[in-house]
């Protein structure tokens, strides 16, 4: 049911995230660490519901209600991205309005800047 | 039926509706935002509180389908009591809190609005995709309430935040999603209900990922520096709402989800236990308010699912409600309020809240909720806690109940110090105004908590009203207070009085005994108080408080009402001592040691129950429970109370530093009150004869106790101190008479018992007397007050012989008699200690009328005036007791006598003879006559040697007997105790600041935290299931 390649790919994506909000210093780069990360994860879920030679999920031609299991592509998780898309862009843009005025308070976007509360 | 319109989905429609409505509305002006806001919440609390009720008096479960369609095709959200009750909990809380951000921009409240509706989906929601969604909602929301701070600093916290709940999240998402994967199932029911078919390592990847996130999110340590920066960083309110109504929306998730994760409970109670010790631990290094109460919320919210984890572990489901709804209301409450005030006085350091006292009102509050989060009675965290330990001692679960104790004792440690820095103003402190409206929420939570408070007493099986009776008579007195100072006294000391008397009718045997004594005693010294002319703020509504929950501790008929009602005598005479800015020292060990005492009281009462299955105090004596265990956790616990050698820090300070005629009524009275639970605890275990050489053990304390308590109270100088020690002493006593469990020990104990009662209330007061008139209250500062106090030097005395035991008054008799019945046992070692301490306490009274009366008069004590009436007045009527019991000692014998069921004779000696009978048989006069031979003997020998060492040269002459001891006494009684605690207090603080060096400040190290946190999980998780 889930198809490999796909599934491999949004994984690194998200490593390749991951390891990006965590060496940078530069809040933006880390920003994009975390839009990759999201990315990765949005490919993850359309991989769990790509059935291999599926189609569409449409009851219509090919795709019978009998052998619709078989055939199609479940739509759950491709609806569900979309979904995790909508929120993953609020978040992100939250994240870069949160940069701009980290950069207006301090006039730097380096992350070691902000290392205020300790203790 | 539930109305159309109070339907749980109109929480949903009402939320967003309005949410939406807001920026149009702002168009028409900033009031109708704040009301269409207002309105909106409170419809939203009205539709969970309704749910509630309705659910709460046996309604069906409210259903809301999506979609036209049934689960698993649709999402589906439901209303069942429970989620109900966290509703109402977390909407009612926002409301109250609303108040703060009606000024702010339409924005603000807009965002508040989805948020409080977010955490009711995530409450209700039973779809696992749908969960994240209303998490991300929630998550969304705080990101935007949370650039509210304009701080740099809050920026920067903001960002931290952000960083780790964003990879939290992701994680539920892939975690959702894997499952979705391994299994084709998003609703949680279904899923729940296949949880044995979810197997492989991708059901178990995805488990991992949702479990991380769902404890990540709850700020487990050490993952949680992001999270404490935050509640550091945020404006009060906003802090206040993350901590109480996110905190509800993500403990609940966990709590519906916690059946998937069965195989790995004592992972999440593990954790939670963890987070509670050490965000306790590193609470007590803290300086700023706002982060203390961060280190407090994530303690609590560790203790909370621990409780929940382990209660799922020993399948306890009727104590669920009880302990995780009690935990869960009491920090909702408690935390909001203490951070909506923290936003109030907005004072970072905690030394800037020193002066608070100024605001009673202010003060008031903040003691209500400080007392509530430290889980202390009345409010719903104590009963919660009561049923926590109870449950899991019935499974054997003793470490984890240590583990909720020893973290429940760090955080009362940092709140108690906190709230006492607050009460007395130090010169040149700012004044400051708090608004009415801002105090108001505060007030509220106080009230809702008091409400709270009583419900889970009932849950918890107390179904007696009149415990609560010394509260409601102390704000009464409160009330009266505002109305005029005069009244408030007068009606103190009746209340005192008739309560006392009403509470004594209907006790029988060692209760109605110990009973009368607190009456009289209590009637009494609350007399004296009435010497003191200026006003007292807060001293009668404690000193009531204090005064009918001691003299109702005998009438406790379970463990609960009795542990109840001790923690209501801790409370109480904590705040009194703590009136005087010189006791504030004292008052922090008095209150750790009877918290101490308390927790070890709840633990052995919890170790009996398991053990004898009842809950009643009586069926405890009855059953008689063949556990060392149980006895000994109680006796530790009373033991700490009475002062016994090695936990007797706390004692001088407390009776010496407090008000003069609060020192005679904790020593007169209150330190009986332990005495009374030895008594009922020995009573009630006496049937084993394990126990024996426990209570050998316990005397040999009671003596060691007395033998101290005596040499440190002969190396004083300080009047009030010396009487304190001698105090320990006289206690040490009677703690080893009942540990003689013997008819003659039995009785002794309770005639000392009384004896000291009506002798150190009289030497007390005495003191009192003196430092009123002449301002002075060292030995070497006074002398020669025969002349001008001549009737205080003759009570004084009559106290002195009665004490010491010498005919003809009470006592004389009962020390010579204990004696007699150790020697009889065998008791070498605390026959010797008894000799020894005879001397020492021989010397020490001699010194008191010595230096005090007799001696050179100093400065212009000649003139000073006769004690004032009341306090002769209140001695006066303890002489009459001692001359009573002198004369008519049956009043005293019968009564116990009859107390002592027959059936305990087989172990405890008991031969049913009168007073008479007893003296005729065992004959006191020899034993006294030995010892006070043996006494002069040494006060003969220590003469001699001092004669020959002062002449030796070198040495200057001392100017009297006593100071060329004083080096002796120092060597024979080294600090060892108070180098020990003060040892134990260091490094448990050090300890706590080297376990905050984790927390950098570095938003990156956070966040990478959290990826191992997320490792950690699954390695520990995948080490138990494979």
């Amino acid at each position: 049911m889930i198809s490999q390649t796909v599934l491999v790919t949004g994984l690194l994506l998200m490593l390749v995230g991951v390891w990006g909000m965590l060496t940078q210093r530069n809040i933006l780069r880390i920003v994009i660490g975390f839009a990759l990360m999201g990315t990765g994860s949005h490919i993850v879920i359309v991989a769990v519901g790509y059935v291999a030679g599926g189609t569409a999920p449409i009851v219509d031609g090919p795709v019978t209600v009998a052998n619709a299991a078989a055939r199609a592509v479940d739509p759950v998780p491709s609806a569900l991205a979309v979904t995790a898309i909508v929120i993953g862009l609020a978040v992100i843009a939250v994240m870069l309005a949160f940069a701009i005025r980290l950069y207006e308070a301090k006039k730097t976007l380096s992350i070691d800047a902000f290392a205020d509360s300790k203790w | 039926m539930v109305g159309s319109l109070l339907h749980p989905l109109n929480i949903f429609i009402v939320g967003l509706g309005t949410g939406f409505l807001i920026p149009l509305l702002n168009r028409l002006g900033k009031g109708w935002v704040a009301a269409a806001f207002l309105a909106a919440l409170a419809a939203m609390t009205l539709i969970s509180a309704v749910c509630a009720i309705h659910l709460y008096y046996g309604g069906e479960p409210i259903e809301i389908l999506t979609g036209g369609a049934l689960p698993p095709y649709a999402i589906n959200l439901r209303m069942g009591l429970a989620e109900a009750f966290v509703a109402t909990g977390a909407t009612a809380t926002a409301l109250l809190g609303a108040i703060y951000v009606l000024r702010e921009k339409y924005a603000v409240m807009l965002l508040y609005l989805i948020l409080v509706m977010g955490v009711i989906g995530m409450i209700a929601t039973r779809d696992l995709f749908n969960l994240f969604v209303f998490l991300e909602i929630v998550s969304i929301a705080t990101y935007g309430l949370l650039s509210l701070g304009s701080r740099p600093e809050a920026l920067s916290a903001s960002f931290k935040f952000l960083m780790a709940t964003v990879v939290a999240s992701t994680f539920f998402l892939l975690g959702t999603m894997l499952l979705y994967a391994a299994t084709g199932i998003l609703n949680i029911d279904d899923l729940i209900a296949a949880r044995e078919g979810i197997a492989g390592p991708i059901a178990f990847a995805a488990l991992m990922l949702l479990l991380g996130c769902l404890l990540l999110e709850l700020k487990p340590f050490p993952a949680n520096g992001w999270g404490l920066d935050v509640y550091e960083t945020a404006p009060g309110s906003i802090a206040a709402l993350v901590a109480s109504v996110v905190s509800a929306g993500v403990f609940f998730a966990l709590l519906k989800l916690m059946p998937l994760f069965e195989d790995y409970w004592v992972v999440i109670a593990a954790t939670g236990a963890i987070t509670f010790v050490f965000a306790n631990l590193i609470g007590l290094s803290q300086t700023k308010a706002q982060r203390l109460l961060g280190y407090s919320s994530v303690g609590q919210m560790g203790l909370l699912y621990m409780a929940a984890a382990l209660l799922h572990i020993v399948d306890a489901k009727a104590a669920m409600p009880l302990v995780i709804g009690g935990l869960f209301i009491n920090h909702l409450l408690a935390k909001a309020g203490l951070f909506w005030l923290a936003g109030v006085v907005s004072r970072e350091r905690l030394t800037d809240w020193a002066g608070l006292g100024q605001h009673p009102i202010v003060l008031a509050g903040f003691g209500i909720l400080i007392c509530a989060i430290a889980g202390l009675p009345p409010f719903p965290g104590f009963w919660a806690k009561w049923q926590y330990i109870v449950s899991l001692a019935s499974h054997g679960k003793f470490v984890w109940i240590a583990i909720a104790l020893l973290g429940s004792l760090l955080e009362a440690a940092y709140l108690f110090r906190w709230l006492a820095l607050t009460l007395h103003r130090p010169a040149g402190a700012k004044d400051w105004k708090p608004s009415r409206l801002a105090l108001l929420p505060v007030f509220g939570a106080g009230a809702l908590l008091a409400l709270c408070g009583y419900g889970a007493a009932r849950m918890a099986g107390l179904d007696a009203d009149w415990i609560f009776l010394p509260l409601i008579a102390g704000l009464a007195i409160v009330v009266l207070g505002c109305v005029s100072d005069p009244a408030q006294r007068i009606a103190a000391i009746l209340t005192v009085a008739a309560g006392g008397y009403w509470l004594v009718q209907g006790m029988t045997g060692i209760g109605f005994l110990f009973g009368a004594l607190f009456f009289a005693g209590s009637a009494a010294l609350v007399i004296a108080s009435l010497y003191r002319k200026e006003r007292r703020p807060g001293f009668y509504p404690f000193l009531v408080v204090l005064l009918l929950s001691l003299q109702a501790l005998p009438r406790a008929a379970t463990g609960l009402e009795f542990f109840v009602l001790f923690e209501f005598v801790t409370l109480a005479s904590y705040f009194l001592i703590l009136r005087r800015p010189e006791a504030r020292s004292a008052a922090f060990s008095y209150v750790l040691f009877s918290l101490t005492s308390g927790y070890c009281l709840i633990a052995g009462f919890a170790v009996a129950h398991a053990v004898t299955g009842e809950v009643s105090l009586s069926a405890l004596l009855t059953a008689a429970p063949e556990s060392a265990l149980a006895f000994g956790l109680l006796a530790a616990g009373f033991l700490i109370k009475a002062g016994a050698v090695g936990v007797h820090v706390w004692l001088p300070g407390a009776y010496a530093d407090s008000d003069d005629d609060l020192s005679a009524i904790l020593s007169a009275v209150v330190s009986k009150a332990p005495i009374f639970g030895l008594v009922v605890a020995a009573y009630a275990t006496i049937r084993s004869e394990a126990m024996l050489d426990l209570a050998y053990a316990v005397g040999c304390l009671g003596m060691l106790t007395t033998v101290v308590g005596a040499v440190l109270a002969l190396r004083q100088d300080d009047i009030k101190r010396m009487l304190a020690y001698s105090s320990m002493s006289q206690l040490g006593y009677i703690v080893a008479a009942v540990a003689l469990m013997s008819h003659l020990g039995w009785v002794t104990a309770l005639y000392l018992t009384a004896n000291h009662l009506a002798v150190k209330g009289i030497l007390f007061l005495v003191a009192a007397a003196v430092v009123l008139r002449t301002g002075r209250r060292t030995f070497s500062a006074l002398g020669g007050l025969v002349k001008s106090m001549p009737v205080t030097f003759g009570i004084a005395l009559v106290g002195v012989v009665a004490m010491s035991g010498l005919p003809p008054f009470t006592g004389f008799g009962g020390k010579w008699l204990l004696l007699s019945a150790m020697m009889e046992k065998g008791w070498y070692l605390p026959i010797a200690l008894g000799v020894l301490a005879t001397l020492v306490g021989l010397l020490y009274m001699v010194r008191f009328i010595r230096a005090i009366f007799l001696g050179p008069p100093r400065g212009a004590t000649h003139t000073v005036p006769e004690a004032p009436w009341p306090i002769l007045t209140a001695q006066a009527i303890l002489i009459a007791g001692i001359l009573i019991m002198t004369f008519f000692p049956k009043l005293l014998i019968v009564p116990i006598s009859e107390a002592i069921d027959p059936a305990f004779a087989s172990t405890l000696v008991w031969e049913g003879m009168s007073l008479e009978l007893i003296y005729g048989y065992w004959n006191p006069l020899p034993t006294m006559a030995a010892a006070v031979a043996v006494s002069l003997l040494l006060i003969a020998a220590l003469w001699l040697v001092r004669r020959r060492t002062a002449r030796l040269p070198g040495t200057a002459r001392s100017a009297n007997f006593y100071d060329h001891y004083q080096p002796l006494l120092a060597a024979v009684t080294p600090p060892w105790a108070v180098t020990f605690w003060t040892a134990v207090a260091r490094s448990t603080q050090r300890l706590g600041m080297l376990a905050g060096r984790v927390y950098t400040g570095n938003g990156q190290a956070y966040t990478l935290t959290v990826f191992y946190y997320f490792v950690a999980v699954y390695m520990v998780c995948a080490a138990i299931s494979f």
